[in-house]
């Protein structure tokens, strides 16, 4: 252990210092807004250090951090497409913590436990998005999840526990199939490091005569795809999403919403694009595969949802088929491997603004009116303007409509998708377009309710001002991806320069 | 040798036996203790497996803490009466089980484990034991033709090394874990305000 | 000595015991109960191959018992959790069985 294996993992050690220090407030003094303020300001010390490896980076013009003797770099990579990832969970766990502001008084006594397992959640993800090891993968992965788990369970009812003992039990189980995987990929590669996997594949690719040059690949490829489909919330391994998001506390499926999934996909593109490189990209039809089912079923159950936080959670199985569409854009005509996962990070990074900026404006309006039925939002327009048209904006995003982040990102992953020269994956942008059709008609349905109904109550629906500054932060991002996302296209082709061997 | 055959297959009844048992049996707290006895035979495994301290953090924290756990649960939930009744999806939990487990053994029995993990070093100790599950000992690995250096490392370098050399990130890592999940149990446990 | 393939073939077969136990039973205690089956036999194959790769020449090749210890202490870290939640879940429902709770619903 070197100096300079503390500099490479400083965001993460400040973060969890982070997590400590607010429990320990907590423990001094019981007053919301300086706990949320601790937590909020503290964010700045692993946005800084992750600003200052970045510098590194740009400076030298290496494609990732390295050192002689480094302990740390046999675990992890620090790399562009690492501090991407670091950026979007850190915008948005400090986003979350100040829309939770008003609504962490209804955990109680449970509030400095609320922002502390937070921000260790958040840690595990920014391990996450940096491992390239199983073992370190592994208990990122669980390092991600049983924080969550347990802040599902924060409320004092009993849907709330029932949706922390769901999202428990669905991960602990994804997590053993996940690991069955990894087991039979040690066993037949030994080695848990992805570069040295990809090495071992590459020796014997032409040994088989099975799919992916042998059964044991082909199989530990099937279950890692089911403990990864679980932290993507994809179809088939979703069965939890929509009992836990209409359950659990709305800042947190805020944040799993968004940060669990965005560090989900980035493994999954490091797994796929580093560890199963050698396989030549065929495990993209299984991809494929997910990716339609997941669309299809997200939407089409999605219709009929009266709870809006439970439509929320169909309507994220769907986009995490439409994020699958671009992993699952591997080849392409014109050789360029990197088409496919730049239009998937610029896509988590528009839908994180979107999907926040939704949820933030559930957790205000649901904190007030006690109630997430669709029907009780009707005549929101003059009830809480501000509201209701930042959700508004927010479900025309999710729509994929201009001038939104989200426009851009699904021309972008289509694209991707086109540009791999396979029939098959033009069907599945066919699909794609058709989904995205009949989502705008359930999106469109809450905007109905919102401006053109009469109001039951006439009672105003308003937020504290970090809650409005939260949210006028996200709709910002939306309208501000929309209008000029070049710079963001610019960073993630950047950031994804490092899995094709950069 | 025959008596490592024996060894194995009576412990694999226990094994597979106890497993039967938790999940067909209908009293929870029976299911606990078999399952407490399924992991004594799995850390005998281990034992054979030549992973003895393995052996003893199996017996030390899945029989003298998880198993206690359950326990502890199952008396302080008061569920005991209702008893492990099967849900409606017995069937297709049945079929999906079948399922993967023939893939399982069909994947473990026709890949040749031998192809890519042995790549580089196939004439070397490879020769001494091949398809047998073990640590050569340093004579064994002398006769296959490893300098005295090799021996040396094989020999000396152990879990603890690694756990604190290459993979010292997870270990710190687990330990965040771990307070997460303390903080979580803790908080969840403590009640309604008050 | 005992062949590989033994050791492989019992971890698949507690694990799909495991498997069905956790798909099948309604006690959240059951559920967690065969999930830690399933770990188990995750971890037989994970030091069998470790113990395997030592055999062929991948000497010092510890890092599937690595793998397994830190399974272990995951396990254990999650089976708190799990009594702290099913703890809670019983006061506020009176149950512990998962679908009891009508929350299998579409």
């Amino acid at each position: 252990m070197t100096a300079y294996d503390l500099y490479l993992v400083s965001p993460l050690l400040a973060l969890a210092g982070l997590a400590m220090m607010v429990i320990i407030v907590d423990l001094l003094t019981r007053r919301t807004g300086l706990l949320v303020g601790v937590a909020f300001v503290g964010l700045a010390a692993p946005a800084a250090l992750s600003a200052w490896q970045l510098a590194e980076l740009v400076s030298t013009g290496e494609s990732r951090l390295s050192a002689q003797g480094s302990v740390v770099l046999h675990t992890l990579s620090i790399d562009r497409f690492s501090l991407f990832f670091n950026f979007l969970i850190l915008a948005a766990a400090g986003l979350v913590i100040l829309v939770s502001t008003d609504y962490s008084r209804r955990m109680e006594r449970l509030q400095g436990e609320f922002f502390g397992l937070l921000l260790l959640s958040a840690t595990g993800m920014m391990l996450l998005v940096s491992a390239t090891e199983l073992i370190t993968m592994y208990i990122a992965l669980e390092l991600t999840t049983l924080p969550l788990a347990a802040m599902a369970a924060f409320l004092p009812n009993g849907r709330s526990s029932e949706a922390g003992m769901k999202f428990l039990i669905i991960g602990a189980l994804s997590s053993a199939l996940m690991l069955y995987g990894m087991a039979l990929i040690y066993g037949f590669t030994g080695s848990t490091r992805l570069d040295e996997i990809a090495a071992a594949l590459s020796a014997g690719a032409s040994a088989g005569a099975f799919p992916f040059g042998s059964m044991a690949v082909l199989l530990a490829i099937v279950l890692l795809l089911a403990g990864f489909g679980f932290k993507m919330s994809a179809a088939p391994f979703q069965m939890w999403v929509p009992d836990v998001y209409e359950g659990a506390p709305t800042p947190m499926v805020a944040f799993l919403s968004v940060a669990s999934k965005a560090a989900a996909f980035a493994l999954v593109l490091r797994v796929f694009y580093v560890g199963f490189d050698a396989l030549g990209g065929d495990w993209w039809v299984l991809l494929a595969g997910l990716a339609a089912l997941s669309m299809t079923i997200g939407n089409l159950v999605a219709i009929a949802q009266r709870n809006i936080k439970r439509l929320f959670g169909y309507s994220t199985i769907a986009h995490a088929g439409y994020i699958l569409v671009g992993v699952a854009a591997v080849a392409s005509v014109d050789g360029t491997a990197t088409f496919g996962p730049s239009s998937v990070l610029f896509y988590l990074a528009a839908y994180t603004a979107a999907n926040l900026t939704a949820f933030f404006a559930i957790v205000c309006i649901g904190n007030r009116i006690n109630s997430d039925e669709i029907a009780d939002y009707s005549g929101m327009l003059r009830r809480a303007p501000f509201l209701a048209i930042a959700l508004g904006l927010a479900l025309i995003a999710l729509i994929g409509v201009p001038p939104t982040g989200l426009f851009f990102a699904k021309i972008y992953v289509f694209a991707a998708a086109i540009n791999t020269g396979e029939s098959l994956m033009t069907w599945l942008v066919i699909i794609g377009v058709v989904n995205s059709a009949v989502s705008a008609y359930y999106y469109l349905r809450i905007i109905k309710v919102m401006f053109l109904q009469t109001p039951i109550h006439t009672e105003r629906v308003g937020a504290s001002w970090p809650v409005n500054v939260a949210l006028g932060i996200a709709t910002l991002a939306i309208l501000w991806l929309g209008v000029a996302p070049t710079p963001l296209l610019g960073a993630a082709e950047r950031a994804v320069s490092v899995l094709s061997g950069g | 040798m025959w008596f490592e055959q024996i060894v194995f297959w009576a412990l694999a009844a226990v094994a597979i036996g106890g497993a039967l048992g938790v999940v067909l049996v209908r009293d929870l707290f029976r299911a606990a203790l078999l399952l407490a006895t399924v992991f004594v035979a799995v850390g005998g495994f281990y034992v054979m497996m030549n992973a003895e301290f393995l052996a003893v953090v199996q017996i030390l924290i899945y029989v003298g803490a998880i198993a206690v756990l359950f326990i502890f649960g199952i008396m302080l939930t008061r569920d005991v009466q209702r008893g492990n009744a099967p849900n409606r999806l017995q069937i297709p939990a049945g079929v999906i089980s079948a399922l993967l487990l023939a893939a399982m053994v069909f994947t473990a029995v026709t890949t040749d484990w031998t192809t890519l993990a042995g790549a580089g070093r196939e004439n070397q100790a490879q020769i001494a034991q091949t398809q047998a599950v073990g640590i050569p000992d340093a004579t064994e690995l002398t006769r296959a033709g490893l300098s005295a250096e090799e021996v040396e490392s094989v020999a000396g370098s152990g879990l603890a090394d690694l756990l604190i050399g290459d993979f010292v990130l997870p270990f710190e890592a687990v330990s965040l874990l771990l307070l997460a999940a303390a903080i979580g149990g803790l908080a969840l446990a403590r009640g309604r305000g008050r | 000595m005992v062949p590989l393939l033994y050791f492989q073939l019992l971890g698949a077969a507690l694990f799909g015991i495991g498997l069905y136990g956790a798909l099948a039973r309604r006690s959240a205690v059951l559920i967690i109960l065969s999930i830690e089956l399933m770990l188990n036999a995750v971890n037989i194959n994970l030091i069998a191959a470790a113990s395997y790769l030592n055999g062929i020449g991948r000497f010092a090749a510890f890092d599937g018992q690595i793998i397994a210890i830190f399974v272990i202490t995951v396990a254990a870290a999650e089976v708190g959790l799990a009594f702290a939640i099913i703890l809670r879940m019983y006061r506020n429902r009176g149950t512990i069985n998962v679908d009891e709770i009508n929350i299998l619903k579409w």
